[in-house]
């Protein structure tokens, strides 16, 4: 069998190398990159048991695609490169593909240092790649460690006003929590006798740990993912880092990084330390409710586009972790789904703002009014976002809110109406924004303003036909979710 | 006559570094003074050493080289017999290690400017400190090992001081002269009191006297006064404050050895006098005779023993962050890093030993390859600040790439030696359970804070702009310089020697099984022979 992961790993890793060494063709070396890896990804879908269509045989129980090599064999501590995916994984793979086109092409335009720029927006798809194919603790680490530097960078060169601090901050969050999920990891993975760090020998040995210490464990690995989500109070760096970062940055940011510490906290924490999941419940509902009344609360405030969107984003991952924190199989594949809605929808709007930023000279809702006729296909792109993000049925957040709602209504019973009633809330919201920025007559429109260039059009519309696509046949995704080897799940 | 041919291919490595010792001693007397001529012979006999210790720790494509037969390593010797040294794969993964850097010194050092004052003197006197470090590396009598180290020091002195040019590098030879002399009163007194309490200063009669009398308070002082002794050249707080002022004013050359590799020989009599013939071992240790026992004072020592390898790790990076001068920077990165190889022995398992033990061949790559780049730059005119490296990507885009990767594996960056060296600690301490796993901990939180002065530089190497360029009329104070060298202005010689560090730090940052196999499978035989 082809080692298929490794293939699409070596094919974007020499793909980055090279944007990074062509200078001012880097823009087409990314594009073929991206291209490629597109193709490859939809060649995994296809090799996959839960893409209908699938003829192969069966697949034994387990990640698909696994490979394993030795890397480090020592007494204690045997490291292996063991690299495999599921159908959780699978979908966010195929984000982070989508995502990287996407970004690729907005950023056509880009002249400052472009070489480094494409190079960086590709090194941080490589590493969450690479995050979510890794099944060996020290080989997550370094992709996890891998997406952090790129972003840093991406943020502190081509960001706005407040960059430096903007990326100090969020280094300096993201890496302290970084450092406590491999502190737990370790812990994990020594205290249960696990002989290798594989994903598999830590998930079944850490089975064996006495429920307190799975309590510690699972508290050390949700702060450690929690801080990605992230979670309130730990959410700060997160307004500062998507408004200062260019567009590009924040489309990765809020699309691919927030899904990181989703990820993690399923496939490393809730999966391996079951018991200390069980125990630690309360504490996520209570995050959970916390970030999803919190950022929701305070995105009403906003003034700026893009921090509204920022703001709005912790509302959502704290769906995604009250969907995680549920126990159920529908709580999980709402979460899934969530993430890669949330993925898709924030990176159009973070796409949006930053347009409205180009062609107005500002993100100020307030300042602005009745856009449409200078900027028509703009204004499109930009209601079919919030009207995606506030669970329009028909387009990509639907199902997945829908899913939430009701495994909280399972799971919870009447503490449904908590993110119930915020979702009203946040539609209101949107609706306002929408009618005060995209309709009445113009504020704010400078002379000479016209509609966005060919290429945010394109990379916008890419984003919004996905949206619609995945609100029309959610099915696709569900099926290959649910074919993940994850307790609750029909499985392959 | 065999029992003398025995011995001799036996000492075979160290008979051939005292042999280019001695050669280049001859040559300046004869009047060759060409450093390329004399580094070569340095060089050489540095490399055979190397392929010669390579060859007994058992690499197979060397195996036509190997002098010691593999069945006379890593045995114990006869219970009541008190042999001054033995051969372990453990002290000959250390020899591989000083070699390493003695090589990699001595091949920068053919770059540097032949005018000075006694230059072919330092090539002999190198040889002549890594010949005590070899020795250090085979001994197992206390008396053996303070000679071995001794012989190193007094090589060392020289070194800091023989260009006899400015009062800098004259103050750090005297201070490092005083310090020195006293640290090793300190530990021949040590000594002698553990004479007085077991009757021998052989390690492996210890171990066994020990098991009996268990520890007098005479024996308890005298390990106190080595330990203290010991702990000056290892420069583990409270005994590190000469190390900067001497790592500063000392020849930069030198500075690369002494970080890299000459205070590794503390490091080595640490992890002799802790954890060799057992004295105080790891109560989980397999076969420890005290665990339990009524001579249980393991826990104590290591409880002492951790703690000051975090106090050493702190006070490092804290200091650190507060230095404005490249040399003075890196000097205190050194302190911390050897609160980093402390942690090894507080932990006290195979495991962590190998950690500990990968860490000291990794800090030899990365910081005695960063010394190395810092003497380079001095010569193409860049000053002793931080700031003065200002914009230095743009004129030197290679050098600083290199630098920077070495930074990068200080910092314990993913991918790079320096990485794979702490995750294996600590990963270590963390196997060992307890109150290790906080130690673990400290570590991880003090690699985080050394994030930042690292960042620091590369920032200035990166993102600010370079000092315009000094006038014509700037240029010509104190006359024509020094012709440029090749290999942008560094020479071939250092420009090798930095391309190899640099190579190595990233290969064996991505796959660091070829040495850490080694490293691992040594470090559990040591334990093995001790218990």
């Amino acid at each position: 069998m082809l080692p298929l992961i490794s293939i699409v790993l070596a094919s974007l890793a020499a793909g980055t190398v090279l944007t990074f060494l062509a200078g001012a063709r880097a823009r087409w070396v990314a594009l073929a990159t991206s291209a490629v890896f597109l193709g490859e990804v939809a060649l995994l879908f296809v090799d996959y048991s839960g893409w209908p269509g699938y003829a192969g045989t069966p697949l034994v129980p387990g990640f698909a695609e696994e490979e394993t090599h030795a890397w480090i064999h020592l007494s204690w501590l045997q490291v292996n490169y063991t690299v495999g995916v599921d159908g959780i994984a699978l979908a966010l793979i195929l984000l982070t593909a989508v995502l990287q086109v996407a970004t690729v092409v907005y950023s056509w335009e880009e002249r400052r240092r472009p070489g480094a720029y494409f190079g960086l927006v590709l090194l941080t798809c490589l590493g969450s790649f690479g995050v979510f194919v890794a099944l060996d603790v020290l080989l997550f680490f370094l992709f996890w460690e891998a997406v952090l530097v790129p972003m840093f960078f991406l943020i502190g060169l081509w960001g706005g006003p407040r960059r430096r601090y903007a990326a100090l901050k969020f280094f300096v969050y993201t890496h302290v929590a970084s450092i406590v999920m491999l502190v737990g990891l370790l812990a994990t993975v020594f205290y249960s006798g696990s002989t290798s760090l594989d994903f598999a020998s830590v998930d079944a040995s850490a089975r064996t740990l006495s429920s307190v210490d799975q309590s510690f464990l699972f508290l050390a690995l949700f702060f450690g993912f929690g801080v990605k989500f992230p979670i309130v109070p730990f959410h700060t760096w997160l307004p500062d880092a998507h408004v200062e970062a260019p567009t590009g940055g924040s489309v990765l940011l809020a699309g691919l990084l927030l899904k990181l510490g989703g990820y993690g906290l399923i496939r490393w924490a809730v999966e391996v330390l079951p018991t200390g999941f069980a125990n630690d419940r309360p504490i996520l509902f209570v995050v959970a409710f916390v970030s999803i009344v919190w950022g929701s609360i305070v995105s009403l405030a906003q003034r700026d586009l893009k921090r509204l969107v920022a703001f709005s984003s912790i509302n959502h991952m704290g769906i995604v972790l009250l969907a995680i924190a549920l126990n159920s199989s529908l709580g999980l594949l709402a979460a899934v789904l969530l993430m890669f809605a949330h993925g898709i929808v924030s990176a159009l709007l973070f796409m949006t703002a930053g347009s409205v930023h180009h062609t107005f000279g500002t993100r100020d809702i307030a300042g602005l009014g009745g856009i449409t006729p200078t900027t028509p296909a703009l204004s499109t792109m930009l209601m079919a976002g919030s009207l995606a993000s506030l669970g329009l049925p028909a387009l990509i957040g639907f199902p997945a809110e829908f899913a939430a709602l009701l495994a909280t209504w399972y799971g919870l019973g009447y503490w449904v109406l908590i993110p119930l009633g915020i979702l009203v809330v946040t539609a209101a919201f949107y609706l306002w924004m929408m009618q005060r920025v995209l309709f009445g007559p113009p504020r704010g429109v400078p002379v000479g303003a016209h509609d966005v260039p060919w290429f945010e059009k394109l990379s916008m519309g890419m984003l919004v036909a996905l949206t619609v696509l995945f609100g029309i046949l959610p099915g696709l995704l569900v099926n290959v979710i649910t074919s993940s080897p994850v307790h609750g799940f029909p499985g392959p | 006559m065999s029992d003398i041919l025995g011995t001799a291919t036996t000492f075979a490595p160290e008979l051939v570094v005292l042999a280019s010792a001695l050669l280049v001693f001859l040559l300046d007397v004869v009047g060759v003074r060409r450093l390329e001529a004399v580094g070569a012979v340095h060089v050489t006999g540095s490399s055979i050493a190397l392929l010669l210790v390579l060859a007994d720790l058992g690499f197979a494509p060397l195996a036509f080289l190997r002098t010691v037969g593999a069945g006379a390593i890593d045995v114990a010797p006869a219970a009541g017999s008190a042999p001054l040294y033995v051969v372990s794969s453990f002290g000959l993964v250390f020899q591989a290690v000083f070699l390493t850097a003695s090589l990699l010194v001595g091949l920068a050092s053919m770059s540097r400017d032949s005018r000075e004052a006694g230059a072919p003197i330092f090539f002999g006197l190198l040889s002549l400190a890594t010949l005590g470090m070899l020795f250090v590396a085979l001994a197992s009598d206390l008396i053996f090992l303070l000679l071995a180290v001794e012989v190193t020091s007094i090589a060392t002195y020289l070194l800091v001081g023989y260009t006899r040019r400015g009062i800098r590098p004259l103050e750090a030879a005297m201070k490092f002269y005083v310090i020195g002399a006293v640290s090793s009163t300190l530990g021949f007194f040590g000594v002698s009191l553990l004479y007085g309490a077991y009757g021998t200063t052989n390690l492996f009669l210890i171990g066994a006297v020990a098991g009996t009398v268990g520890y007098p308070v005479l024996a308890l002082l005298g390990y106190g006064f080595l330990v203290a002794g010991l702990a000056f050249k290892t420069t583990l707080v409270p005994f590190h404050a000469w190390a900067v002022d001497v790592y500063d004013g000392a020849p930069t050359d030198v500075s690369a050895f002494l970080a890299g590799g000459s205070k590794k020989v503390g490091v080595f009599a640490f992890f002799l006098v802790f954890l060799g013939p057992v004295l105080f071992v790891h109560p989980g240790a397999p076969g420890n005779p005290f665990s339990g026992g009524p001579f249980a004072i393991g826990p104590i020592v290591q409880v002492m023993l951790g703690a000051v390898a975090v106090l050493t790790m702190t006070v490092g990076n804290v200091l650190a962050l507060l230095q404005r001068e490249m040399k003075r920077l890196l000097a205190y990165s050194s302190i911390s890093q050897a609160g980093y190889m402390l942690l090894g022995i507080a932990v006290g398992t195979g495991p962590a030993l190998a950690g500990a033990t990968f860490q000291v061949f990794a800090h030899v790559l990365m910081k005695g390859g960063a010394f190395l780049v810092v003497a380079g730059v001095a010569g193409l005119g860049v000053g002793p600040l931080v700031d003065d490296w200002r914009g230095l990507s743009q004129k030197r885009p290679l050098t600083s790439a290199a630098f920077a990767l070495m930074l990068l594996s200080l910092a314990g960056v993913p991918l790079t030696v320096g990485f794979v060296s702490k995750f294996v600690l600590f990963s270590a301490a963390v196997d060992a359970r307890g109150y290790f796993v906080w130690l673990a901990v400290a570590g991880l939180l003090n690699s985080a804070l050394s994030v930042f002065y690292y960042a620091r530089v590369l920032k200035t190497v990166y993102f600010e702009a370079p000092e315009p360029a000094p006038g014509p009329t700037g240029a010509v104070v104190g006359g024509a310089g020094p012709p440029a060298l090749p290999c942008g202005g560094l020479g071939y010689g250092r420009a090798v020697a930095i391309a190899i560090a640099t190579v190595a730090i990233v290969a064996l940052g991505v796959y660091p099984q070829p040495i850490l196999g080694p490293i691992q499978a040594a470090a559990s035989h040591f334990v093995a022979l001790g218990a």
